[in-house]
């Protein structure tokens, strides 16, 4: 579904990423893990298009990506939830949510008609999102706020979504509660790339991971193979 | 003091503000999107008006002309992004400061050439017999800019607000990187919002030009005041611009009247001075500190 060979990228002449290659198969999720610093989230850019790779190539359902404005990339069927979240503050929760469907409808009229069915699917997964639909995204709590970018991610249907860091910053309840929405994405079908600190809980709810230091992929596995590797143990779960 | 006289000063003065603000509302919607607005939107104020004289000399009926003339803005507005501002925004420069202002001075240049210099009055078919309201004098073209000044303000607003495309609008506005990862091309909105804007700069000529007659230099004080009350009510502050603007226009006509008509430019200069002097770096910092 996902395939990345090579991958090279960086911000102005300071290279971040080389050569990262990585495999995500249909419904499944996989992992990616390492240090502060390693190059996850500049991974996540390359593929999706906010930075430009220098080199290697991103196969997204057998189509080459790489290159591409991030715009022509969501459109092919990526969606990314940055880290950081970036909802759109000032708009509603459910202007946001219409947004993250923004390729699939019509720009005028109509809009809302079409998306009914997605925006039902997802209020029932996030029955928080539809208490708020009205409320300014930009004041919604850390973790409704990280629902919110789930959900907008959700409403592009999307062959592959790529979630970067969805725990960061909120407190251990509500970590467990986007882990929750994880293994419910999971079950539904959902394909997703997850990055994250919390690299337990992540094996937890992988298929398959990658380890990354210093813009390299150093280990790979099946979280069981993982768990069993000292190096990984030391350095990431312990 | 009379307080009829003040009233006939402030509502007049108002009128004219509101045209202030229009073209203030304009600079806000391309820097919504993009940070960037056009030092040569005067300019465009002044060729639209021409262009829409153009349309009635030959016969275009006035309710026609209008649309044309709006068209044409948007057109220039479209113009002044492609060739002034995607690339130096594309290369993360400043460019478009040098670039937009070097389009203005072309686009008066032409106007002298195509049009000549001399000042043209506007016909309207709009009556500027005065009707008398609580004791002030207000002419039904008068009343026309206000009608349609809020008009075009509020056509813009109801798109941003339940539209799609004016939700991305806004999307784009708020965080730009978020929006592509929604597929909203930041670059085409861009380009609407100048559109949208040269529209808006359009409509402000086609209501003034009645009043103050079609040349080229007619909108080089206009722009002035504009920009004044883009940098007071802030670049970003929505319907701020209605409330600075109407203030300002009162205050000019006020000073005009009670002081003498050559310090009718002077409120527009201090307020715009005091304004660089309390925010010196503010909303839009170097462009604003440069160009004055
Ligand atoms: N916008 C940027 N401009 C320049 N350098 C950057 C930028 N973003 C990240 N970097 C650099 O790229 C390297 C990798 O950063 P990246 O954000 O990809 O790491 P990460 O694995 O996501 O870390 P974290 O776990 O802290 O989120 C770091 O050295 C960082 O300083
Ligand atoms: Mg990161």
């Amino acid at each position: 579904m996902l395939k990345v060979e090579n991958l090279h990228a960086g911000y102005g002449s300071s290279e971040v990423l080389n050569g990262v290659s990585l495999h995500v198969k249909p419904g499944q999720v996989v992992a990616l893990i390492g240090a502060n610093g390693a190059g996850k989230t500049t991974t996540m850019r390359a593929i999706s298009g906010m930075i430009r790779p220098t080199s290697g190539s991103v196969l997204l359902d057998g189509k080459a990506a790489q290159g591409m404005g991030a715009a022509r990339i969501a459109r092919i069927g990526l969606a990314h939830a940055p880290e950081g979240r970036k909802v759109f503050g000032p708009l509603s929760v459910e202007d946001n949510l219409l947004l993250g469907a923004f390729s699939r409808l019509p720009h005028f009229f109509g809009f809302h008609r079409k998306a009914e069915e997605e925006l039902q699917r997802v209020y029932e997964l996030f029955p928080r999102l539809l208490e708020r639909r009205g409320q300014a995204a930009g004041t919604l709590s850390g973790g409704e706020q990280q629902m919110l970018a789930i959900a907008r991610a959700l409403m592009a249907k999307p062959k592959v979504i790529l979630l970067d860091e969805p725990s960061m910053g909120l407190a251990p309840v509500i970590v467990q509660e986007v882990f929750n929405i994880i293994r419910r994405l999971k079950d539904a079908g959902i394909t997703l790339l997850l990055v994250e600190q919390f690299a337990k809980s992540a094996l937890e709810v992988a298929d398959y991971a990658y380890v990354m230091e210093h813009g390299q992929i150093a280990v790979e596995g099946t979280p069981a193979e993982l768990n069993k590797n000292d190096r990984v143990l030391a350095a990431y779960l312990g | 003091m009379n307080i009829e006289i003040i009233a006939q000063m402030v509502v007049s003065g108002a009128l004219m503000g509101l045209v202030y603000a229009l073209i203030a509302y304009g600079f806000q919607l391309t820097y919504a999107t993009s940070k960037s607005i056009n030092f040569g939107q005067g300019e465009l104020v002044m060729l639209s008006a021409f262009f829409s004289l153009t349309l009635l000399n030959i016969g275009v009926p006035y309710w026609l002309m209008v649309p044309g003339g709006l068209l044409f803005g948007a057109a220039l507005g479209l113009l002044v992004e492609r060739a002034g501002v995607r690339l130096a925004l594309q290369q993360k420069s400043e460019g478009w400061i040098l670039l937009t202002i070097i389009l203005g001075l072309l686009g008066f240049s032409s106007a002298e050439n195509i049009w000549g210099r001399d000042d043209r009055p506007f016909p309207t078919p709009i009556s500027s017999d005065a009707l008398h309201v609580f004791g002030i004098n207000i002419t039904p073209l008068e009343i026309s800019v206000a009608i349609g000044v809020f008009a075009i303000m509020g056509l813009v607003e109801l798109f941003k607000r339940n539209t799609l495309l004016g939700k991305a609008f806004e999307a784009v506005s708020a965080d730009r990187d978020a929006a592509e990862l929604m597929g909203i091309s930041a670059t085409r909105t861009i380009m609407l919002s100048y559109g949208l804007s040269g529209m808006v700069a359009a409509m402000a000529g086609i209501l003034i030009s009645p009043i103050t007659t079609v040349g080229p230099t007619m909108a080089s004080a206009l722009i002035l005041k504009a920009f004044a009350v883009a940098v007071v009510a802030g670049l970003d502050s929505g319907f701020g611009v209605v409330l600075v603007g109407i203030v300002l226009g009162a205050l000019e006509s006020l000073t005009s009247f009670y002081i003498g008509s050559g310090w009718r430019e002077a409120p527009g200069l201090v307020l715009l001075i005091l304004a660089l002097a309390v925010r010196p770096n503010g909303v839009f910092g170097k462009a604003t500190i440069r160009k004055v």
